[in-house]
């Protein structure tokens, strides 16, 4: 292979050279869905290219098929211009191709000379991998030091010790999956600098998966936005301003697709820039939750909720919008009384509530479907009927002694209320598809009339029909008077089921639109940190 | 009644033919084949552990036929022996039930030898040194000990939730702190120390006087055992009873299972888990109570006896089930019974302890293999979930 000519930011020289990857039509299907639809993608050698994309978009799937992790089911990737095969991460290694996750893969108790080490082959060389480490970190201007221990280093220390991990191996093309996630503003400069010098002096090629506008802005050269596993557009990020982003990676087609009256006056052209002041029609809702300049540090120091305000009313639904990773957990963790605030107030039908006090949010009357509910929002080694009824242990027992008959009537009414598929209420909860096991914790979290209903990602894994269910049951709860907040990455769900619309970026809600004022380029922006 | 099977909107979800509500045993083809599984497994590992031991035996010059049959004479041949078994298994009941509350929280307790070490010691205090009358006094020891573990028990809790100590280092350590205060309480004569003899002699306490003696049921060499079996297996009914069907036993489960849902729902772990570390010392002292009280009757530095620890193996073995627990206690008693005969017939004591522990490890290997399983299906279906997301 010959290395080509250098090209420059903008790209497009007259005679284009052979890309350092390349994906043609690239495709992959789970059941029905199709996370990648003949994803075509080229990225050339001294150009960072950025994937921009919402959470689902297909990106990771993309680079999973590229790292030899997922196999395709068609298309073909192309290396330095000859197809190849990639059967596995290590094959993708060989090939030159490299890929820093967004969740690290580092072992906590090694230091980070040992992690590096791992996965070498033959003797294990201490000073050698210690020297080399150095020098990869000093070539880059990394500030790594090889002898501290992985679990005393902070995320982005540690985010370091994987990109010098990920350049060690010399690698041509580096995939960087979401890296600023989990950096500051100041570290995500840094990184953007330090991936600047790889393509410029190096000649690597850089591949930035990325949903944030104003990364993608600054730190690539060209752009490639995928959308329902598509690629829709391809071009130079010169010139390109954050509205065309937002408006293509949202997709015009959002409104469309749900095809439902509900949300077809999003097709109604609103005013871009223009703030809409029309106030809210008839009687205002007496507010159920109020949450007012919450704050709270997670235990790395990161701040997880920074002076975070909002209110739900009775009846309505709240959609909280946001990418993933801007205190939409720290959110739900509050109110599941799981997450102590540093300063701030909850207040439920206006009583202030003690956070972080187990129980606490739940008797106040705030009920909660978790985002990871096979982790906290049910037990998998219990039955379907102590599932059901663990909420509220004190209506189905006298003088601390459970009656069975009790529990399986109470199990047995919110099985057949709630269409739970179950082969009986003694079945455990391990036993169940995933949307079966979403309803049980619906149906407790319901079952107790809670003013105020938390759903964080209900749909998260779902089918079409259990997200159908999912969807209209928290649309009821909403016409049965309970506040519904609804924390949601997928901005097509929110948009189908919500009243009002806020929007969470970096600990703190941003801003606040009404279904009438909905503006999707807006909306982009606001999710992408950008001020609207 | 609704045929709920066909509501259900999942392709991926298994076919549950005229699925029906309440028919709650779940006794299939599936479930009868892994019993069969897990009971060829113990054969076969306790087949490996004899024929080891016959290996053993005979490599020193010694008969493995007489062997088994010493171990058979000692624990099972004729009344006393049996008798002997069952008073062997009582405490171990007693130390397993315990250990299973505290593990079913999710809470490893393993030091239950210096729970029943301490426990055995602040009975033989109120046995010794109170003097109400009648029988009374018999309960206020069994008491005191139950109360001596429960404290001991309660240092690890009072670390764990307020300093986060693990309890897996807490309670083993307290162990050895255990011994040594005994030993103390020995070698004081104002303390527990044997009056009328000098300081320099052996470390024991005064016999017990015969009012603060459990009461043995049937006559040697009759059918005979120490009514301590009799605390052990109401002990291990009570508690699977709270574990199964209380509010509280029901939290206790929740939290052992699921500590982040049992938070979201309103468990204070600081409150239940050392509740249930509490529970689990008491029984351990309420064992070391029962062996003083029922054969020892006069304490001395090694009054455990091993107890706690073979305790905290039945549960192990019981894979935390209290009736298992009393049916694999029996086993224990039975070993230790044959075991302590078998040295009496001049095999080498160290030789009798080889055999006893190639047995006890027969019997964990099997849940041990299980929970490996385990994990690693675990761990590979997160691996699988992870490459599989889009």
């Amino acid at each position: 292979m010959t290395p080509s000519t250098p090209v420059s930011g903008a790209g497009g020289t007259p005679l284009p050279p052979v890309p350092a990857l390349e994906a043609r039509s690239l495709t992959k299907c789970y059941g029905k869905l199709v996370a990648c639809d003949r994803v075509d993608l080229a990225v050339q050698r001294g150009e960072i290219l950025g994937v921009l994309g919402q959470n689902g978009a297909g990106k990771s799937t993309l680079m999973n098929m590229l790292l030899g992790l997922v196999r395709p089911d068609g298309g073909e990737i192309v290396v330095n211009g000859h197809p190849v095969v990639i059967a596995d991460p290590v094959k993708a290694a060989s090939m030159g191709l490299a890929m820093v996750h967004q969740h690290f893969s580092l072992i906590g108790p090694l230091t980070v000379w040992e992690n590096l080490s791992l996965g070498e082959k033959g003797r294990i060389d201490a000073d050698r991998t210690r020297r080399h480490i150095t020098e990869v970190a000093r070539r880059y201007g990394l500030d790594v030091d090889p002898d501290a221990r992985i679990d005393h280093l902070t995320t982005g220390q540690r985010q370091r010790v994987e990109i010098v991990k990920c350049l060690m191996r010399e690698p041509d093309v580096v995939i960087l999956d979401e890296p600023t996630s989990v950096l500051t503003a100041a570290e995500s400069v840094e990184l953007f600098l330090m991936l600047r010098r790889v393509v410029q002096e190096e000649q690597r090629a850089v591949v930035l998966i990325s949903h944030k506008l104003d990364e993608v802005l600054h730190a690539t050269d060209r752009v490639a936005i995928m959308r329902s596993g598509r690629v829709v557009a391809d071009r130079i990020t010169e010139g390109a301003t954050a509205m065309e982003l937002a408006r293509e990676m949202i997709g015009r087609d959002v409104s469309l697709r749900g095809g439902s009256a509900a949300i077809g006056h999003f097709e109604a052209p609103a005013d871009t820039g223009r703030e809409t002041d029309e106030a809210v029609p008839g009687d205002v809702q007496p507010t159920v939750l109020s949450i007012r300049e919450a704050r709270a540090v997670g235990p790395d120091g990161r701040t997880l909720l920074d002076g975070l305000s909002l209110e739900v009313r009775r009846g309505e639904v709240l959609g909280l919008a946001g990418i993933e990773g801007n205190g939409q957990k720290a959110l739900g963790d509050l109110l599941s009384s799981v997450l102590s605030l540093s300063s701030g107030v909850v207040e439920v039908a206006g009583r202030a509530v003690e956070t972080g006090r187990p129980g606490a949010m739940a008797s106040a009357g705030v009920g909660v479907i978790p985002e990871d509910r096979h982790v906290s929002g049910c037990v998998l080694d219990m039955s379907v009927a102590d599932n059901l009824v663990m909420g509220d242990l004190e209506a189905v027992s006298r003088r601390g002694l459970l009656r069975r008959r009790q529990v399986a009537e109470q199990a047995t009414r919110l099985v057949e209320e709630f269409g739970i598929a179950v082969s009986s209420i003694d079945a455990p909860m391990r036993s169940l598809s995933g949307g079966n096991q979403q309803r049980v914790v619906v149906a407790r979290e319901l079952s107790r009339s809670p003013q105020i209903l938390v759903a964080a990602q209900p749909t998260s894994g779902l089918d079409v029909g259990a997200i159908e269910y999912m969807n209209s049951r928290l649309r009821r709860a909403a016409e049965e008077g309970t506040g519904v907040l609804l924390i949601s990455t997928e901005l097509e769900e929110i948009l189908e089921l919500s009243d009002r619309i806020a929007v969470i970026h970096r600990g703190r809600i941003v801003g606040e639109v009404t279904r009438r004022q909905v503006d999707l380029d807006r909306l982009g922006m606001m999710m992408g940190g950008q001020a609207a | 009644m609704t045929d709920l099977a066909s509501r259900d909107p999942l392709p991926s979800s298994p076919p549950a033919p005229a699925a029906r509500l309440g028919a709650s045993t779940a006794t299939g083809p599936g479930r009868l084949g892994a019993v069969t599984r897990e009971v060829a497994l113990y054969v076969v590992a306790l087949g490996v552990a004899l024929a080891v031991s016959a290996l053993l035996v005979a490599l020193t010059h010694g008969s493995p036929g007489r062997v088994v049959s010493a171990l058979y004479s000692g624990s099972l041949e004729g009344w006393g022996s049996f008798g002997y078994t069952l008073d062997n298994a009582g405490p171990l009941i007693i130390v397993a039930v315990g250990a299973i509350v505290s593990s079913r929280a999710g809470l490893f307790n393993i030091g239950q030898e210096g729970q029943v070490t301490i426990g055995a010691m602040t009975a033989a205090f109120v046995a010794l040194k109170v003097h109400p009358s009648g029988g009374l006094v018999l309960v206020l020891a069994l008491v005191a000990g139950a109360v001596g573990g429960a404290v001991w028990a309660g240092i690890a809790a009072l670390l764990r939730y307020w300093r986060g100590v693990e309890v897996v280092i807490s309670t083993l350590l307290l162990t050895f702190i255990g011994f040594q205060v005994l030993n103390y309480s020995l070698s004081r004569t104002f303390l527990l120390h044997e009056h009328g003899t000098s300081g320099a002699t052996l470390t024991e306490s005064d016999q017990l006087s015969s009012k603060v003696q459990l009461p043995q049921i049937g006559h040697y060499p009759g059918f005979n055992f120490g009514s301590g079996l009799i605390v052990a297996v109401v002990l291990a009914i009570v508690i699977s009873l709270v574990l199964a069907r209380t509010t509280l036993g029901f939290r206790l489960r929740l939290l052992g299972l699921n500590p982040v849902a049992a938070r979201r729902v309103g468990i204070r772990a600081a409150w239940v888990g050392s509740l249930a570390l509490l529970v689990s010392g008491a029984c351990a002292g309420l064992a070391g109570g029962v062996m003083l009280t029922g054969q020892a009757y006069r304490i001395t530095p090694t009054i455990s006896n091993n107890v706690g620890w073979n305790g905290l193996l039945v549960a192990l073995v019981a894979r935390n089930r209290p009736w298992v627990a009393i049916a694999v206690a029996f086993a224990f008693g039975a070993l230790q019974a044959g075991g302590g005969f078998l040295a009496t017939t001049g095999v080498p004591t160290d030789l009798v302890n080889v055999v006893e522990a190639l047995v006890v490890l027969a019997a964990v290997f099997p849940p041990a293999l299980d929970e490996i399983r385990r994990r690693r299906s675990r761990a590979k279906a997160v691996v699988s979930e992870a490459g599989g997301a889009a």
